[in-house]
């Protein structure tokens, strides 16, 4: 008879290590990464350009992220059909971004044509055509996006959550910018912004895969090391706005059958000393499913279908927010309980249990999270982008084992305010404002654009 | 060529083993045959209901413990429903591999004792909430729900979708949830696939301690879908708070893996995805009336589906968006493909296989549902054999067949003003 009665204990641990990173800074400041990776016949290349949004100004916000979509219309001779064409037929795909902290081109690619496709990655960022007629078709496809985007109760939530903790400046403008500031972005601001911000020593190129890391790096440095150095942009300042006492904000949404809620107030970056602990807190406090604000709204209450914490590490301070998409019904119920568990997590009242099993989830999932190419690639792209020690994966188990309860309390009062937090709700104004009283919170009504009534 | 070995133990349960040693990880993934089509009318979303179940706790496991285990060791885990199957996997450090087994036997051996009427309103709470999020919350979110409604008839269980309405999902009792347990979850209704960092005996002699002795079920309710032509066209309008009008088309096809449903897979990539395709190319491209278009089948196993759908640009009627869609499907019925646009979707095909396989996971999911939906999971090992075969010819007579044979659904999304 099988003992089904406990849980079988484990046998012994197999080791992991992260794929050994072959690492070049060639002569114009281009930094190369480059792992190994064998276990498919795919290759991941990235390009990380260290501006992004965080660049732009309120005036022309949305540029980085509409340079980076302007790529792929066109360089090295071919348009933008022709690199889709070339690329299609080496099994590759291009994919080129921005998010607050950089830019980013990507390639996937079968390994056996990875040399063919680095050609065209080269000249995608090197020599992007940007074609002053795909401007307009780029730029009308985004003012149609941030169109769309006006019926998106999520994306109304983040914008405005974002706009009121950081006003216009970095991390407060939308990455996708606004129908003003994209009107007004021009062909010289797209060619400034590529000349200044995409240049060898702004920039590292990092490969994993079924690749010869030999072999791969002679090819990088004979497509990238002519590439004139540039002068490096001094780094914009974020500036958050201080909140005094909590409110909220309401944003009617006179369909909605469902409150989106955030709740949270400017966070840390990511080079924080506190990282660890502050990682080990926020994942026993919201960031996995079996954490505390998960249960209690999920499992507990059936409010919702996921409640999650997030501290955004940036290399500026990103927002600490809490959020969840709850009915109507409960909206004011959901707000007192993640208010209950943010006061409680600052007490120290933290089982010896709950503290074990979320430091062994940390420890444990990593070689989960890194199984393909494209995985690894952007584990590099992280560890460059926060200029993370060389070490910081071998490290990382140690560093999280060393997390004891005492630091959970104190990162947890140190970076957790309930009493200074902003409360943004886009929801059934007619329905829950009355019951949003009683929290006894000052409420104000804005609309989707941030006018406050 | 991946190695598998495939193996029933006595109970009639399906067991695929792919050893890998290139991680110290190992997926457990667990395929069974019943979805949202073995629903009947009244009682719809069931199946995706019983699956939040499966994860409230077994007899040897208290509520919420099944995340708790495998979280805690550094596992990750998740289960979802379709119309065909539903599937539950978590990928955990290879050494606990019996942990794995022990979880998944236990919901699948010792459910029914630890059921409580509680848990099943928090689950019911939980998915009218998922509902809300993901179709009633959001702009678009019912066109796949009115898209089939349309194109099935309602004695045809893909007339629904797996989430089900509210109205079903508040009726659900505590006797629906265990005869669906009785009926469709036992070992010969299911594929155990392993893949990853264990040896081949040690996890036999694991999954016959586990699973060896739950007892097979009786005879499965008689289960017959027999889909009815559409005969024409069916067309909706349907107004909503959006700001832009979008269309939806649908056009049936055999089953997955059916030759007609490669091509059509053929077909779709050949139609969107990237600048060189032809819808992105003539709709956002050259005419710029459209800002996204999409083209894409659906893994379904009783009836196919090539959806097609394309946003207008504003102030562009979308009437002139679907006759430009209907020039570029009627182009490929009279003229065909070229062969370099046939061999760019075949290799699209090869590299997003590659992907699916690359990790244990994915790999894992793949393999549970190519034994589940062709009942051999070598399958998985010629998948893309009929890809790399089809010619330009077949991929013109599958759309005439298909899309030209005026058998289509037709949804135009407006805003509420227009």
């Amino acid at each position: 008879m099988t003992d089904r009665t406990t849980a079988p204990p484990p046998g012994p641990p197999r080791p992991y290590h992260f794929p050994h990173v072959t690492r070049k800074t060639l002569g114009n400041g281009l930094e190369v990464l480059i792992a190994e990776n064998h276990a498919a016949p795919l290759a991941s290349v990235r390009a990380l350009v260290r501006s992004g949004a965080d660049h732009d100004t309120a005036e022309v916000a949305g540029l980085a992220s509409l340079t980076a979509d302007l790529l792929d219309e066109g360089a090295g001779g071919r348009d933008g059909v022709g690199i889709a064409e070339e690329l299609g037929l080496l099994g590759g795909s291009l994919g080129t971004g921005a998010d607050w902290d950089a830019s980013y081109i990507s390639i996937d690619v079968l390994s056996r044509n990875a040399g063919a496709a680095m050609e065209i990655f080269a000249d995608v960022v090197r020599r992007a055509d940007l074609p002053a007629a795909a401007l307009e078709r780029v730029r009308s496809e985004r003012l149609m996006e941030l169109l769309q985007q006006r019926d998106e109760p999520a994306v109304i939530a983040a914008k405005r959550f974002s706009g009121l903790l950081y006003g216009t400046g970095a991390y407060g403008n939308s990455i996708g910018g606004n129908p003003e500031s994209v009107a007004r972005i021009a062909m010289e601001h797209v060619r400034g912004f590529y000349g200044q911000h995409y240049i060898p020593n702004g920039t590292a190129i990092i490969a994993a895969g079924d690749l010869d890391a030999a072999q791969f790096l002679a090819t990088i440095e004979s497509l990238f090391g002519d590439w004139p150095r540039g002068q490096e942009p001094p780094r914009p300042v974020v500036n958050p706005q201080r909140v005094e006492a909590s409110r909220i904000y309401l944003i009617d949404r006179p369909t909605a059958v469902q409150s989106e809620i955030r709740i949270g107030h400017v966070g840390v970056a990511r080079d924080t000393a506190d990282y660890f602990p502050l990682s080990v807190m926020n994942a026993l406090l919201g960031g996995v499913f079996n954490s505390r604000i998960n249960l209690n709204l999920r499992e507990r209450h059936g409010y919702t279908y996921g409640a999650r914490s997030t501290f955004a590490f940036r290399r500026q301070p990103g927002p600490f927010v809490v959020s969840a998409p709850v009915r109507n019904e409960v909206t004011r119920e959901s707000i007192e309980e993640v208010f209950a568990e943010l006061r409680r997590i600052r007490t120290g009242d933290v089982e010896d249990r709950e503290l074990a099993d979320t430091k062994n989830y940390l420890m444990g999932v990593f070689p989960a999270t890194v199984q393909s190419s494209g995985d690894i690639a952007g584990r590099l792209l992280d560890m460059e982008l926060y200029g993370l020690p060389h070490d910081y994966f071998d490290r990382y188990r140690d560093n999280i084992a060393a997390v004891g309860k005492d630091d959970i309390a104190a990162v947890a009062r140190k970076y957790i305010d309930p009493d200074r937090a902003l409360i943004v709700i886009v929801g059934n104004a007619q329905q829950i404002r009355e019951p949003l009283g009683s929290l006894g919170m000052p409420i104000h009504e804005m609309d989707i654009d941030g006018k406050v009534a | 060529m991946l190695d598998l070995t495939e193996y029933r133990l006595d109970n009639g349960l399906r067991v695929v083993l792919n050893e890998d040693h290139s991680a110290p990880l190992v997926a457990i993934n667990l395929w069974y045959h019943v979805g949202s089509k073995n629903e009947r009318p009244g009682r719809t979303g069931f199946a995706h209901l019983f699956e939040h179940m499966l994860f409230s706790g077994s007899a040897h496991v208290g509520n919420n413990e099944h995340f708790r285990y495998v979280q805690s060791v550094g596992g990750v885990l998740n289960g979802t429903t379709f119309f065909d199957r539903t599937n539950y996997f978590e990928t955990l450090p290879s050494n606990y591999l019996a942990l794995g087994l022990w979880l998944e036997s236990d919901r699948m051996g010792f459910f029914l004792p630890a059921l409580t009427q509680e848990k099943l309103d928090i689950q019911r709470e939980v998915v009218k909430e998922e509902r809300r999020q993901r179709y009633d919350n959001v702009p678009y979110g019912t066109a796949f729900e009115r898209l089939l409604n349309l194109a099935y008839d309602p004695d045809y269980s893909y007339h629904w979708p797996t989430i089900g309405s509210m109205e079903d999902l508040g009726a659900a009792s505590l006797d629906d949830v265990r005869d669906f347990f009785a009926t469709w979850y036992r070992p010969d209704n299911c594929t155990l696939t392993l893949v990853g960092d264990f040896a081949p005996s040690e996890a036999r002699e694991l999954v016959q301690q586990y699973f060896g002795d739950i007892p097979a079920g009786g005879a499965f309710p008689k289960f017959d879908l027999q889909r009815q032509p559409l005969g024409g066209e069916r067309r909706e309008v349907f107004r909503s708070p959006i700001q832009l009008p979008r269309i939806y088309r649908l056009y049936h096809l055999p089953g997955m893996g059916a030759p007609e449903w490669i091509h059509a897979d053929l077909l779709a990539t050949i139609l969107s995805g990237d600048k060189a395709s032809r819808l992105e190319k003539a709709l956002v491209l050259d005419k710029q009336i459209a800002t996204d278009v999409a083209a894409y089948v659906l893994p379904t196993e009783s009836a196919g589906m090539l959806m097609l759908q394309a946003t207008a640009k504003e102030n562009v009627p979308v009437g002139e968006v679907e006759a430009a869609i209907d020039a570029e499907i009627d182009r490929v019925a009279g003229s065909g493909v070229t062969e370099e646009e046939l061999t760019r979707a075949k290799t699209r095909s090869e590299v997003e296989f590659a992907h699916q396989l690359e990790n244990y996971d994915t790999r894992a999911d793949v393999i549970g549902m190519m034994a589940t939906y062709f009942g051999d999971a070598t399958m998985t090992q010629r998948w893309l054999e009929p890809y790399q075969a089809a010619t330009a010819a077949e991929i013109a007579a599958t759309t005439r067949a298909h899309l030209g044979n005026g058998e289509r659904v037709t949804i135009h999304f407006l805003p509420e003003n227009e």
